[in-house]
């Protein structure tokens, strides 16, 4: 649909505010939720909002439908359902909310951006046996009884038999009806695999940078759990110097002052080093900067490292720059002209925040 | 050249037997329509037409790039999935999603004869452009004849300005003119038609009288337009999406899905109606009325015809619907901060349901006056629910940038009158004296 790609184009430089800056101010982010028990994802969409009258957000409340006592709290999950006031302008437009399981949304990932399950590294294919509830027999124990297959044969079999009155919806399920669960064992490539998040802090990587930097790790730790049954995730910062930390840590530190990219990659071939044996583990080492880097002399050690130690060492490299009003991007030409022809570096770009699947893309597009 | 065109998707020779199958139910169940023209596409495709509130051959700006981006990737990332779109046109545009399952596509066909007949009897729609396609088509036309003789920026930043105001409409206005014109003896007679104040036609009101460039008078005129088209879609959307889903369920059932459908059905039918906790689903809740309507013994074919969501549920709302429904009105309880539960007393529950339906669901603005300064003197018919107030002060900014002359509004927060003026781009806010307090009610 060509039409529509101009729109959404022209939509897109407003919002990296090449043209039309008066519409700056009404720009804000909105998030579309999709929910896999107690989580929530969030895919931001950015959103422009020409000024209405219109009533204010915090109404005193509304209608509702469903149990409760009076003064019980209600549950509050829902996001962004339209009350009855609000109506949209399109006729029947009908938009179906889904929950997604964290391994669906894999799935969906790894169907969008096209990625293909990752190959068994070298020759180590511990076939584990991924035993799995997902076949179907006629016989079995009840507690593996699958109540839908066997509600849908007890309903065909009613409707083949003329038994079925729409006005009265009524399916018997019998003994022949029933279906059960079957056990099917899956080779599973490799059983283990550790990831590295490593991003630099310094004071260049403003707030956007670091979000951008956690909904990608957030997408490349749940692409890579559906592919291996056991994760490490290990996060390393570093401004000129480099340190282990939790997750929280990660997002939410913010150092300054200057930046020696080496001092992470050092970190991250001592832990592999003395944690994580390349032959009992696939190895994923993520790097996000600004493509700053102290002295194109750390630039070369970087790249030192990375040629003689970590890259045999792990199944791919990626490293993903993030635009920021500061950084020079120098870092990432660096590290193709050197070590571009090597297939196990991947490197990428994301300069706001509709990059990250192209990225993502590039990161796991290889399937190594 | 037009779009809808060049994407059109004939219908798979078995979905076009199911067509004509679902329609022939349809019609024997005494729903009428505007001949249906199904389109099948591509779901990357409908969210492109959807972006553009279902006119391919709409005129281009960011803000349906923007609605398109949502769609896109709320598709893409699995959250949410369009089924079908329906136009209000003559004849009824209806595009079909390519991957949806065949039993899918057979609820979306029976679902789109409700709307069609729903939009051919709805006295609200009965003033609407029929053949909006066309009209959507030539207004795209005029904003790109602008576009040449201006630039995209010039125009784009009037469209904007005109889009802010866009809802400053009557929403009874275009039935009051269809009824006056249909009843009128002599369609040679010179009509009235100017605006003046009072009047809540305010977009209305700056197309004739704002000091504007022909171009923009054009612009403001056709944004007017698609503003009233669009009115009563919601002002009757639980109507209009009730008494689709009331009646896809009945052809369907009645014998257009084969057995092995009925479960698909029961699925996909039970998502689209589905009630997340604590909240009304218009669909849910239309579908409940025309089923209780029947069960009352209404007629519920001149119910359609005549109302609108917020008559409707006057009329049809009581002890035992509410009940039946267990709704409820919830309100913030201001020391936990949470929404609660507040009353079950069907009363309150309808007089909330109209209040959030009265007026097309927009805040009731009307134009009093343009004073001896040349100043546009608004008031907010305040029914409890307060205005947003820094939206409405940006908003003023744009209605005096429209009308070249200072812009004020009166309206309240929490029970205290305010005025804002606004002056050369500037909103300054006013206090008001209370008029003098009601005796206390009993609670």
């Amino acid at each position: 649909m060509f039409r529509i790609e101009a729109d959404r184009a022209r939509f897109r430089e407003i919002v990296r505010g090449r043209i039309r800056s008066d519409l700056k101010k009404y720009l804000s982010t909105a998030e579309l939720i999709a929910k896999h028990g107690e989580r929530a994802v969030s895919v931001p969409v950015p959103q422009i909002e020409l000024p209405h009258f219109q009533f204010g957000e915090n109404q005193k409340g509304g209608v509702g439908q469903g149990p409760g006592q009076k003064g019980e709290a209600l549950d509050e999950g829902g996001q962004g359902e339209e009350g009855v006031g609000a109506a949209g302008d399109s006729e029947g437009r009908h938009i179906l909310e889904v929950e997604v399981e964290l391994a669906e949304l894999a799935e969906m990932l790894g169907r969008e951006l096209e990625l293909p399950r990752i190959q068994p590294r070298g020759k180590r294919e511990i076939q584990s046996d991924g035993g799995r509830y997902s076949g179907i027999r006629n016989s079995g124990p009840d507690s593996l009884r699958h109540f839908r297959r066997t509600y849908r044969q007890a309903l065909k079999r009613t409707i083949a038999a003329g038994e079925w009155d729409p006005q009265h919806p009524r399916v018997v399920p019998e003994r022949d009806d029933f279906r059960f669960r079957a056990r099917r064992s899956q080779p599973v490539p490799d059983s283990s695999a550790v990831i590295f998040h490593m991003m630099d802090v310094s004071g260049s990587m403003g707030r956007e940078q670091k979000e951008i930097v956690r909904i990608e790790a957030f997408w490349i730790d749940t692409w890579l759990r559906s592919q291996y049954q056991n994760i490490e995730v290990v996060y390393i910062v570093h401004d000129a110097l480099a340190k282990q930390v939790d997750h929280d840590a990660f997002f939410h530190l913010r150092e300054s002052g200057g930046t020696k990219i080496s001092s992470a990659y050092e970190l991250c071939l001592k832990l592999i080093q003395e944690h994580f044996r390349p032959e009992d583990w696939n190895i994923y080492p993520f790097h996000y900067s600004d493509g700053d880097n102290w002295s194109a002399r750390d630039t070369e050690r970087c790249i030192t490292l990375l040629r003689d130690e970590i890259l045999p060492r792990v199944n791919q490299f990626c490293y993903g720059q993030v635009k920021s009003a500061y950084g020079s991007g120098q870092f990432k030409k660096d590290l193709d002209d050197a070590l571009g022809s090597d297939e196990r570096v991947v490197t990428s770009s994301v300069a706001e925040r509709g990059d990250i699947a192209q990225a993502i893309r590039a990161f796991l597009g290889k399937g190594r | 050249m037009s779009l809808a065109r060049r994407n059109s998707g004939e219908l798979a020779p078995h979905l076009r037997h199911w067509a004509e199958r679902i329609e022939h139910v349809a019609r024997a169940v005494k729903l009428d329509f505007f001949p249906l023209d199904f389109q099948l596409l591509d779901a990357a495709d409908v969210n492109g037409i959807a972006a553009y509130g279902g006119f391919p051959v709409r005129y281009p700006s960011w803000r349906f790039g923007m609605e398109f981006e949502r769609l896109d990737k709320s598709y893409t990332w699995g959250l949410s999935k369009i089924y079908e779109l329906v136009i209000n046109n003559d004849p009824v545009v209806a595009y079909l999603v390519r991957s949806n399952s065949d039993s899918e596509q057979k609820l979306v066909m029976a679902h789109v004869c409700g709307h069609a007949d729903f939009f051919k009897h709805n006295c609200w729609f009965a003033a609407t452009d029929r053949h909006m396609l066309d009209t959507m088509a030539t207004h795209a036309t005029k904003i790109r004849r602008s576009t040449d003789r201006f630039g995209l920026e010039t125009v784009e930043r009037f469209l904007d300005l005109a889009l802010s105001v866009e809802n400053l409409l009557d929403p009874y206005l275009p039935l009051r003119a269809h009824l006056r014109r249909t009843r009128e003896p002599d369609p040679d007679l010179p009509r009235v038609t100017r605006t003046a104040a009072p009047t809540y036609d305010i977009v209305g009101f700056l197309v004739e009288n704002a000091p504007l460039e022909a171009w923009q008078r054009e612009i403001l005129a056709l944004v007017r337009a698609e503003a009233y088209y669009f009115q009563p879609q919601r002002m009757t959307r639980i109507m209009n999406e009730g008494w689709a889903s009331f009646w896809h369920s009945r052809i369907l059932t009645g014998g257009v899905l084969d057995a092995s459908e009925i479960v698909d059905f029961a699925d996909c039918h039970s998502g689209a109606t589905l009630q997340s906790p604590g909240r009304v689903n218009p669909y849910k809740l239309g579908i409940e009325l025309w089923r209780y309507a029947e069960e009352r013994g209404e007629d519920i074919f001149r119910l359609r015809r005549i109302h609108n969501d917020a008559s409707l549920l006057d009329e049809l709302i009581d002890e035992g619907f509410v009940a039946r429904e267990q709704l409820f009105v919830f309100g913030r309880n201001t020391r936990s901060g949470k929404n609660e539960v507040q009353d079950r007393d069907w009363r309150k529950v309808k007089t909330r349901l109209l209040a959030d339906l009265a007026w097309g669901g927009l805040p009731q603005i009307e134009l009093v006056e343009v004073d001896s300064d040349r100043e546009l003197v608004l008031a907010h018919h305040h029914d409890g629910r307060d205005l947003q107030l820094a939206k409405a002060a940006d908003t003023l900014v744009r209605l005096e940038a429209l009308w070249k002359a200072p812009v004020r509004l009166e309206t309240l927060e929490d029970g205290q009158p305010k005025r804002l003026r606004c002056e050369r781009g500037e909103v300054r806010v006013e206090e008001l004296a209370k008029p003098a307090d009601k005796p206390a009610q009993p609670s």
